[in-house]
């Protein structure tokens, strides 16, 4: 016991449940995650959202917009490789991992999160390797094996896959009695708006890089201004339900990464700078648009990182506890 | 079929059902001598948890832990009764509660923790990987991870076992036999649940008003988590002694948070699929 119950972890020591507690002790345990699984959520949740828009962008857009934003599935392969090793350093028992799958049990979160990535991963890989195959990446035997990959197919599986993945990492932290991820239950919604926007962003980023078409280009910024849009409606209406007990989060030490970085840098800016990246001859500012989508991707990450670490603050938080649990 | 692969990966069948047993802690009994927490430290052989000083009251404890399976909690109350200021100094012996619908046996991706044949919740230690998603998932904070560079057990989850080896063994688990006042009681849980609901009606007569039991399957704290196989009778609301009103279990509500993490999955799906479209005109 390393002595955090010894001192007073309720700044406020205000709200309905001040004083009535056992000396202000918390009334839950403090997590004992550490910095890999914010920085997993992040990347998984651009893996996912780089795999879905370049899949929705094969089925329904044009053969330009096909071509370009097939480079997602590089950009879902690259950020998907780093993920379990990630979650496996996490483990208290990092030798154990593949205990993680030696039972399906859809009911808990982090075992589906686990059997989800576990078959996210090969299909980011081999969709990938598809799309080398074309562009010539890949040559002699191996292109002959990439060109076995059926596409349509991982396409579908992969997105299904890639939501659930995208989807799970905020419903897995709202399964716990920590008041800050459990309080409202949005917070799924929004870690999901959070990998679409930074996911769409990521090819969008490399769309402008390549030298993309405009029409494609301004396709791609639009999608990622729509889920920013989204990522900044569900994200109010979180705040809202939470009330008083998201404070660990708008207030304090998180304040400046939260609303500066997560909210400002995050999602209004890429909304403007897009908005400003497309002039008035359909043209559209490359550099602009550069920076609006890395913004939305650091963003992102500044979002899943304030949130899991005020969390942790947020369960020495008696009175917000007292607030979770009022019958 | 079944059988065959139970044979070929030497599955064994699970020992059969006992009934339930658990703990009934009636604090109306404790005198805080802390015999509980010594007595399971030492049967358990848990390591100490150093010497700090809380300054608060006796409790140099704190709370419950990876290496602390009994608490015992001292609340000082103080309250002004015309001229005079009234003391009173309320102890109680906490535990894992051992629920009905254990957040932590739910949470846990591994199968690491299961129900025994006696009812109670118990961690594998060769199963734990340490994922850590019990701790914060439990509403009464009371499994906890030992640090992964420990002595002790390092990096799996630890809490009580209601002293699944001596059950095993028909014995009485060390902290209910180190009681000296019998506010630790074990047995069955119905019966203990008779039992507790005999001593709150005495306590009432005698003009204890504000005494109650926590954890029955009629209270309000069953709602979620079920009735907790080691339950309390307490002399204050629950809030008092650190315990939530009614404990929550997530899976209650991951139907909805699911629901709406869906809703933005498909509503992007769905604005991005118009927008592609409206490039093919």
């Amino acid at each position: 016991m390393t002595g955090d119950p010894r001192k007073s972890s309720s700044p406020s020591g205000g709200g309905q449940g001040g004083g009535r507690g056992y000396y202000n002790y918390p009334v839950v345990r403090r997590p004992v995650w550490t910095w890999e699984v914010p920085a997993y959520f992040w990347l998984g949740g651009v893996a996912a959202g780089a795999y879905f828009t370049a899949s929705l962008a094969q089925t329904f857009g044009t053969g330009d917009d096909r071509g370009v934003a097939a480079d997602g599935y590089y950009i879902a392969a690259g950020a998907i490789v780093p993920c379990a090793p990630l979650l496996i350093a996490d483990l208290g028992r990092p030798d154990r991992f593949h205990h993680m799958l030696r039972i399906f049990k859809p009911l808990s979160p982090m075992n589906l999160g686990a059997w989800t990535l576990t078959g996210f991963t090969p299909l980011a890989l081999a969709r990938a390797a598809s799309h080398a195959g074309d562009t010539g990446l890949l040559r002699g035997p191996l292109r002959t094996l990439a060109r076995l990959v059926p596409r349509r197919l991982t396409e579908l599986a992969g997105s299904l896959l890639g939501l659930t993945l995208a989807g799970y990492s905020g419903v897995l932290l709202g399964a716990t009695n920590v008041p800050l991820w459990a309080k409202s239950k949005l917070l799924g919604g929004v870690f999901m708006a959070s990998a679409l926007s930074s996911g769409s962003a990521a090819v969008t980023l490399q769309a402008a890089r390549r030298g993309a078409p405009e029409a494609t280009l301004h396709r791609l910024a639009t999608v990622e201004s729509a889920a920013s849009l989204g990522e900044l409606a569900i994200l109010t209406g979180y705040l809202v339900q939470s009330g008083k007990t998201a404070r660990p989060l708008t207030t304090g030490r998180f304040a400046a990464p939260f609303w500066l970085g997560a909210v400002g840098a995050g999602s209004l800016l890429p909304l403007l700078l897009h908005r400003f990246a497309r002039r008035r001859d359909g043209r559209v500012l490359r550099s602009l648009s550069t920076a609006a989508a890395v913004c939305t991707m650091a963003g992102s990450l500044a979002l899943r990182w304030t949130i899991f670490e005020a969390g942790k603050a947020s369960s020495e938080d008696q009175a917000a506890s007292f607030e979770l649990s009022r019958g | 079929m079944i059988d065959g692969y139970k044979r070929m990966m030497n599955i064994e069948e699970p020992p059969p059902a006992k009934r339930a047993k658990g703990f009934f802690t009636d604090t109306s009994l404790c005198i805080g001598c802390k015999a509980c927490e010594v007595a399971c430290k030492q049967w358990n052989q848990l390591p100490a948890d150093g010497f700090a000083i809380t300054g608060n009251s006796y409790d140099n404890t704190g709370h419950l832990g990876a290496t602390t399976w009994r608490h015992v909690q001292f609340i000082e109350q103080a309250k002004a009764n015309g001229s005079r200021q009234e003391q009173r100094w309320l102890m109680m012996s906490d535990v894992c509660k051992h629920c009905a619908n254990a957040a932590c046996l739910e949470a846990c991706p591994t199968g690491a923790l299961v129900r025994t044949e006696f009812g109670t919740v118990y961690v594998q230690q060769d199963i734990c990987n340490g994922c850590g998603f019990c701790v914060p998932a439990c509403p009464f904070g009371v499994i906890d991870r030992a640090p992964k560079d420990g002595q002790f057990e390092a990096g799996t989850a630890h809490k009580c076992t209601l002293c699944y080896d001596r059950l095993k063994d028909d014995m009485t688990p060390a902290c209910a036999k180190s009681c000296p006042t019998a506010s630790i009681q074990f047995g069955d849980v119905e019966e203990l649940q008779q039992r507790a609901r005999r001593r709150l009606g005495e306590l009432k007569e005698r003009g204890e008003s504000k005494a109650r039991l926590y954890g029955m399957p009629e209270g309000k704290e069953a709602q979620e988590v079920g009735p907790l196989h080691a339950f309390f009778l307490l002399l204050d609301e629950p809030q008092t002694y650190n315990l939530p009103e009614v404990p929550r279990l997530p899976r209650k509500t991951m139907a909805e948070r699911y629901g709406w993490s869906a809703a933005v999955g498909i509503g992007f799906a769905m604005v991005a699929a118009l927008v592609f479209r409206g490039g093919r005109r």
